[in-house]
């Protein structure tokens, strides 16, 4: 059966496996990347299969997003039938009760083919609470030809420490190209996202287990030193507005040497019809700092339908449709193998057509492997998460520590006031949601 | 009746109709009601709106409904009344109502005014009782000694110098107004981050409709203290028209609108309801829930103390105890009067002390706080059936051939009709509240339809219907006499009217108390609330905030205190 027909086939299915109900407007919030800009130019194909529902999309940067989502969400005004959200936030709305439960998923989205860890993430008390549409983790991105040009290998396992060197070289020798790229724009999923896996790299923990902030201990104080260094010596102009999106058309612009980030801007600079350097990138591990923890995350983008939304029927057939091996097939017969969603199916990794279209395919799913949320640190932490901490509370200090991140990096206040800062607000809010004394 | 035998220059001026020369214009009434109505009680009734489950819709447009009947109720009401006659109601119902019912009405005053002083003060205590670390009073009667002695010190204290040095604190009132008005708006500008930070995670609001969303998921929730869906809009818009009914529908505001040029002037009370019913409820609703998100307990048990330091630091301290202190005063002073007038071979000394008894005694119990809005609703229901008789005097009966003011024309002793009816209105209105057949808070409307019927029949019976040539030959006399007393008290008090000052100095005091105790304050609040993008920023703009406002608060009170010195001296 040709794919084509696969997808007309599987979009019958659903129309079919729900009632038919008058129409319905379904208003989706998605962040602004490759993959769901893609997704909205291939959802004619749903509504075509689905004439009883139409889409009505906000798209917006991450951080607006997740303000935007999080506040209809909270306060559960329905503005959003449909919600694109992460591992952070899937169980902890599901807890608050935020979100539905996506239980009764027709037996051919084969919801076992999605790999445990990331339905791990989304779940709570075993109901899967949002559906992944494509998982990530974070490797290093860089130009081959310029590690040539400097007669530079770059390691598997690269450490921080070579990273710097490198980019150091490459700087110095190409003055219009950017040693390295890093995140520096404020927010929990901006720069605390790279800077919270550095950090675990470099031995440090956000809490101890008694919840006491560690951020003025020595290994965060080295984290945020290097991370400063490294972007004022080398990185891009104003780097403390430098997101992942900016950082991806930066890259793709050739205007980065080396970009430790999301493993799935891969098949963005890997593409040679948005990519002035499609064919001069390698990959290699996230890097470590020698003390045996990589600095690569877990994360996934996924779509949750409100409990707000009086639309939820419909809203869980859209999130069905976009979540499904089918849509990846169509994504591979419009676009190409190399630009579906990754790092949400087992049976991706296990297809020919894919590896061999996606260089950056092993990489990806080993990252993805080897993260370990439940266990992030080198030492033992009484949270989960990677580059976030599984505590309501972590939206605020994980934005408040990256603005006091930022300033440092900006050159207002010094690292160690940083720190000092970051410490002080931290031990407030913990104070405040009582896991430490009193307030 | 009684005063027409006696020189009209000889008589209390409380006793005239107020005199031409004195009355005043529209911005005279816009600042008194501003002043009026931002007081101590706010902090509490917008909390008891968030422990009865409104949602931000009703309260956004039921407060805007309410609110505005309450100023069409002064403007169509009591402004006319008050224009009309010029007296006070005290006044108008010692000339019009008799000593018996004089002796009733007061009464019921000196319940009420001591009820509310009660209450005012216990607010006043929940602060020193958060500065003692004195545990939270969260039942109706005190659960430690220590707030006992608390309540019972503040209340001592406010009682002596209620007695001793009414005026001072009465003048003292009178500058704190404008920042009352900064810090109740101020105290949600600087706890809106905090509540949507303990919600969202985040601290900044996009939008005005994401504020919407935030108070109605976190203030305004739909669902009361117990977790019952809460009231509706009819029941917010009755509150609101409710919460005043004595002062409009009950009249007891003549005593403030007697002085107004023209009957218009009765919208300036919008000031009072638009800010205090309306920004001051809602910022104190935020307070609120805010402060009890942050502590981590219900709305309906956190107190005003907890509330107003959370949200202006050591200044809250302060307005709890000025706001507190400065209501109950008031309140303490029309209590010890409206007790003199009941107990009048009892010294006033004597009578002021068992006032002071019974309000700090009540002072001790947080049920009395905690209850100030049905307790200002049913004050209302008492004093309204008062109301109801007045309008029938004063707008009915003259339009249905009666005599407005027979019973001074007929020389009784007291008033009969009106005391049978003020009894059948207060039976009737209290069994509608038993058989609970309509929200208690619009039971003074029907209460007060129902006044005016059956005074109308009753007054017609006992002769309201008659002539009284003589009489009223005699009364139009005495009106001739005061026309001619206030003629000539306007030709004196004109001679000792000084110019305006427009000292360089007086305007420097002025400029001080404005620009740093209104405007750095309220600056700050801005910073707080609209500069704050992340937890740090809003902690530091909060702490820089907290330790700002209480310097400003200081040299507001003091720059403030000496302008209204020099203005009483050199004005």
């Amino acid at each position: 059966m040709k794919v084509s027909n696969r997808v007309g086939l599987f979009s019958m299915c659903f129309a079919m496996s729900f009632p038919v109900v008058a129409e319905e407007t379904l208003r989706i919030a998605t962040v602004s990347n490759p993959d769901m800009e893609r997704m909205q130019k291939l959802s004619p194909h749903f509504t075509k299969a689905n004439p009883d529902i139409k889409l009505d999309w906000v798209v917006l940067d991450e951080n607006s997003l997740r303000q935007k989502v999080t506040t209809d969400i909270a306060t559960k005004s329905g503005q959003f039938d449909i919600v694109t959200i992460g591992a952070y936030e899937t169980p902890l709305w599901a807890k608050q009760g935020w979100l539905v439960d996506l239980k009764g998923m027709p037996a051919e989205y084969d919801a076992q083919d999605i790999f445990p860890a990331v339905r791990e993430s989304l779940s709570y008390e075993g109901g899967l609470y949002a559906a992944p549409f494509y998982a990530e983790s974070s490797f290093t991105m860089y130009r081959s030809d310029l590690f040539d040009s400097v007669e530079l290998v770059m390691p598997e396992q690269p450490s921080w420490d070579f990273i710097e060197s490198a980019a150091a070289k490459i700087s110095a020798k190409h003055t219009d190209v950017n040693g390295i790229c890093l995140r520096g724009k404020v927010g929990w999923g901006e720069n605390m996202a790279l800077i919270m896996s550095m950090a675990n790299s470099y031995g440090a923990r956000l809490f101890d287990m008694e919840w006491q902030p560690e951020l003025t201990g020595d290994a965060w104080g080295k984290t945020i030193n290097d991370y400063t260094r490294l972007l004022q010596k080398y990185g891009p102009e104003q780097p403390e507005q430098q997101g992942f999106k900016e950082l991806l058309n930066l890259f793709k612009d050739g205007k980065c040497a080396i970009w430790i980030d999301a493993t799935v801007a891969a098949s963005a600079i890997t593409d040679p019809a948005t990519s002035s350097v499609a064919d001069k990138v390698a990959f290699a591990s996230a890097p470590d700092a020698g003390l045996g923890k990589k600095s690569n995350w877990l994360w996934s983008w996924a779509l949750g339908v409100s409990n707000a939304s009086e639309k939820q029927e419909a809203a869980k057939r859209f999130v069905q449709w976009a979540t499904s091996k089918e849509y990846i097939e169509l994504v591979a017969t419009s676009e190409g193998w190399s630009n579906v969603p990754p790092g949400t199916r087992q049976s991706l990794y296990q297809n020919q057509d894919y590896l061999a279209a996606a260089p950056f395919a092993e990489l990806t799913l080993s990252a993805i492997l080897s993260a370990e949320p439940n266990s992030p640190a080198v030492q033992e932490v009484p949270y989960k998460g990677i580059q976030f901490a599984d505590i309501p509370e972590f939206t605020g200090i994980g934005t408040a520590i990256g603005s006091q991140v930022a300033r440092a990096l900006k050159g207002d206040i010094s690292v160690s006031e940083a720190q000092e800062n970051a410490q002080w607000v931290t031990s407030e809010v913990m104070s405040h949601a009582h896991f430490i004394g009193n307030k | 009746m009684n005063n027409q035998n006696q020189s009209v220059a000889e008589m209390d001026d409380e006793q005239l109709p107020v005199a031409p020369h004195r009355l005043h214009g529209a911005r005279h009434f816009l600042g008194l009601y501003a002043a009026e109505h931002v007081a101590a009680t706010e902090f509490v009734i917008g909390a008891a709106f968030v422990a009865l489950g409104a949602t931000i819709y009703d309260i956004l447009i039921g407060l805007m409904i309410g609110n505005t009947l309450a100023v069409m109720s002064f403007w169509l009401i009591t402004s006319p009344i008050a224009v009309k006659t010029r007296l006070s109601l005290y006044t108008y119902i010692d000339k019009h109502m008799g000593e018996k019912f004089s002796r009733f009405y007061n009464g019921a005053n000196v319940a009420i005014f001591t009820a509310i002083s009660a209450a005012m003060i216990t607010v006043s205590a929940t602060a020193v009782r958060a500065l003692f670390d004195i545990p939270p009073q969260t039942y109706p009667y005190p659960t430690s000694l220590y707030f006992a002695i608390v309540a019972f010190a503040v209340g001592t204290i406010v009682v002596v110098v209620a007695y001793k040095g009414f005026n001072v604190v009465s003048d003292f009132a009178s500058i704190c107004a404008p920042w009352l008005m900064l810090m109740f708006t101020a105290g949600g500008m600087v706890l809106i981050p905090a509540l949507n930070e303990s919600l969202t995670g985040y601290t900044s609001l996009n939008s005005f409709s994401d504020f919407i969303s935030l108070a109605g998921a976190t203030v305004f929730t739909g669902v009361n203290a117990e977790g019952q869906p809460g009231i509706g809009i009819w029941e917010v818009i009755g509150f609101a028209w409710a919460a005043n009914t004595f002062a409009h529908f009950g009249l007891v505001d003549m005593a403030l609108l007697r002085y107004a040029k023209k009957t218009r002037y009765g919208l300036a009370t919008a000031t009072g309801m638009m800010f205090g019913h309306y920004v001051a409820w809602i910022s104190a609703a935020l307070m609120g829930a805010a402060t009890a998100a942050l502590m981590k307990t219900s709305i309906a048990i956190v107190e005003p103390g907890d509330v107003a330091w959370y949200a202006l630091g050591a200044t809250g301290f302060v307005i709890v105890i000025v706001a507190g202190w400065t209501t109950a005063n008031s309140n303490l002073y029309r209590a010890g009067l409206a007790a003199q007038a009941v107990f009048p071979e009892v010294s006033r000394t004597q009578v002021t002390l068992l006032v002071g008894i019974a309000v700090v005694a009540g002072s001790c119990f947080p049920y009395v706080y905690r209850n100030i809005l049905p307790l200002l609703t049913y004050a209302g229901l008492i004093l309204v059936p008062i109301g109801g008789i007045v309008f029938a005097e004063q707008q009915i009966f003259p339009r249905i051939g009666y005599k407005a003011n027979w019973f001074q024309l007929k020389g009784i002793k007291d008033n009969t009709p009106a005391l049978v009816t003020w009894a059948i209105s207060l039976v009737f209105g209290f069994t509608l509240n038993a058989i609970n057949i309509i929200p208690f808070f619009y039971l003074f409307l029907p209460t007060w339809f129902v006044s005016i019927a059956v005074y109308t029949i009753l007054a017609k019976k006992h002769g309201a219907a008659d002539s009284y040539p003589e009489a009223e030959k005699r009364l139009a006399e005495h009106e001739k006499e005061v026309e001619s007393y206030h003629a000539q008290l306007a030709k004196e008090e004109a001679v000792v009217v000084k110019e305006k000052d427009t000292s360089l100095l007086t305007k420097a005091i002025r400029a001080t108390w404005i620009v740093i105790g209104i405007v750095i304050p309220a600056i700050l609040a801005w910073r707080v609330l609209f500069n704050s993008p992340d937890l740090f920023t809003y902690y530091e703009n909060r702490e820089m905030f907290y330790d700002l406002a209480i310097w400003c608060t200081v040299i507001y009170f003091v720059f403030a205190w000496w302008d209204l010195q020099r203005s009483k001296k050199l004005g």
